[in-house]
């Protein structure tokens, strides 16, 4: 059986060149899963926003985590924020807690069961608490819209805003 | 986070962080009949100054029924360089009005220690003696807790420190006292007008404190607002059915074991009102009257959860003074 190679195959079912990169292919189909929304670019990037209030469960949320991101599906790469502000969502004012914003560099993007999953690092070890582990997971699904990450290691459901 | 920020979004008619306590201290000074008092306010120290427009009060409830009976009324001037402050003393009735009311006691300038008459005043900036691992709150206080860090080690506030003679306290040992900042009822933001140092308004209450983390932890969403609003005499009628959902809860969702209705209320009762209870002859600590650094947080904590958790592993700051102000200098 002829062995076929990546970009072969891809110029063959039709997709450019310019596309071929970084497996866009697969990112590609990721993006059309993430279509539709304000939120989506044309050149196959995407932006996103989520909030969640913390702390969650049986404490009255005191503040508001914010995880937004510029993800370029293609090249794999982009940056996302978190940070806390005082207020919960809703009463949200633009005041950050100092020490607890970070800075993520995009470091891999993937799809899976229809949502985005996206892997970067925290490159300033200096926005790091004592233990915390500088690689970052973001799961973006815009079908549920919602967004996972975690915060001081612990899992954070946030709700998509864009 | 004592009470620091508890105002949701800081989008009160104040929306002035110079106005939002964050934490109250009553103690008894070493080796005299005196006390000292301090309100801190304006968390992280977002605002540039004390606001010249409030009313900052310490209320003294001296017969225990939660209504104030003496009043420490403090205002500033518009800020310069510095702010003239005056401390006023009023009782009884001119106690629990919202103006300001009080024979004038001792005044001065921010960041001056002045003395007069037996009380010692000193407004200004200082390091933030709350000590507090606020990240680990904010992530529910899981465990293990490996990321110990105190978020306010840096941090500073606005404080108003007074030294008072007990005396001044009232004839009864057995106090209670809160924090309260004002605002005038028709506020109509700073029009430039020097009058407005006059402070002959009538004011409305914004923020309210006397224990720590009353409001932050067992207060959720718009309540917050009304919890800051409301009077300490209101308090169980108006609020023991929210202090009874997070203790009932809480330490169920940390695996412990939650209180039971029965003594989720009982403890609610001990709580509430939130008022700070403090005999001025005793130099015990939190829950009489609160030191620099008792650890509260530990206290409270072990209590809330029903000790499914105990301690946030930071404890007090190594910067308080001895001698008066008590509070560290900022950073």
């Amino acid at each position: 059986m002829e062995k076929i190679n990546r970009r072969k195959f891809l110029t063959l079912v039709g997709v450019g060149s310019g596309a071929v990169a970084g497996g866009a292919m697969l990112s590609g189909a990721g993006l059309g899963l993430l279509g539709g929304r304000g939120g989506d670019k044309p050149s196959g990037t995407f932006s996103f926003r989520a909030v969640s209030g913390l702390p969650g469960g049986a404490l009255p949320s005191y503040a508001s985590y914010v995880v937004q991101g510029n993800v370029d599906v293609a090249a794999r790469s982009g940056v996302v924020a978190r940070a806390v502000y005082a207020g919960y969502p809703g009463a949200m004012s633009t005041i950050a807690l100092p020490g607890l914003s970070q800075v993520v560099r995009v470091t891999d993007v993937r799809e899976a069961e229809g949502a985005v999953d996206i892997t970067g690092v925290i490159d300033d070890r200096s926005q790091l608490r004592p233990g915390e582990d500088a690689v970052v997971q973001v799961r973006v699904d815009r079908s549920r819209g919602a967004a996972w990450t975690r915060f001081l290691g612990q899992p954070v459901e946030l709700r998509l805003h864009t | 986070m004592a009470d620091h920020l508890d105002e949701p979004g800081l989008m009160s008619p104040g929306g002035d962080p110079s106005i939002d306590i964050t934490d109250i201290y009553a103690f008894k000074k070493a080796g005299v009949d005196k006390s000292i008092l301090v309100m801190a306010v304006n968390p992280l120290t977002i605002s540039a100054a004390f606001n010249h427009r409030a009313l900052y009060q310490l209320a003294i409830d001296t017969n225990g029924d939660a209504r104030a009976d003496i009043a420490f009324n403090i205002t500033f001037s518009r800020p310069h360089s510095e702010q003239r402050v005056v401390v006023r003393r009023a009782t009884g009735d001119d106690a629990r009005e919202n103006e300001v009311e009080g024979r004038r006691i001792i005044s001065g300038r921010t960041n001056t220690v002045v003395s007069r008459d037996g009380y010692k005043l000193f407004a200004g900036r200082r390091s933030d003696a709350f000590f507090f691992d606020l990240a680990w709150f904010l992530a529910g206080l899981p465990l293990p807790h490996t990321t110990i860090a105190d978020f306010f080690a840096m941090a500073n506030v606005d404080a108003i420190v007074l030294e008072v003679p007990n005396s001044a306290l009232g004839e009864s040992p057995n106090v209670g006292i809160w924090g309260r900042t004002l605002l005038p009822e028709d506020d109509d933001g700073d029009d430039g007008d020097d009058d407005d140092d006059d402070h002959d308004d009538d004011f409305a209450q914004i923020e309210r404190m006397g224990r720590p983390a009353i409001n932050t932890v067992f207060m959720a969403g718009a309540r917050k607002r009304q919890f800051n609003r409301s009077k300490p005499q209101n308090d169980r009628a108006e609020f023991t059915g929210d202090v009874v959902g997070v203790l009932t809860t809480l330490g169920g969702a940390l695996g412990g074991a939650s209180y039971d209705a029965a003594t989720a209320a009982t403890i609610a009762g001990i709580l509430l009102p939130d008022i700070l209870t403090y005999n001025y002859t005793s130099p015990g600590g939190f829950l009489n009257g609160r030191r620099l650094d008792d650890d509260v947080i530990d206290i409270e904590l072990g209590l809330v959860t029903n000790t499914a958790r105990t301690t946030d592993g930071v404890g007090a700051h190594g910067d308080l003074l001895a001698n008066f102000p008590f509070l560290g200098p900022p950073h």
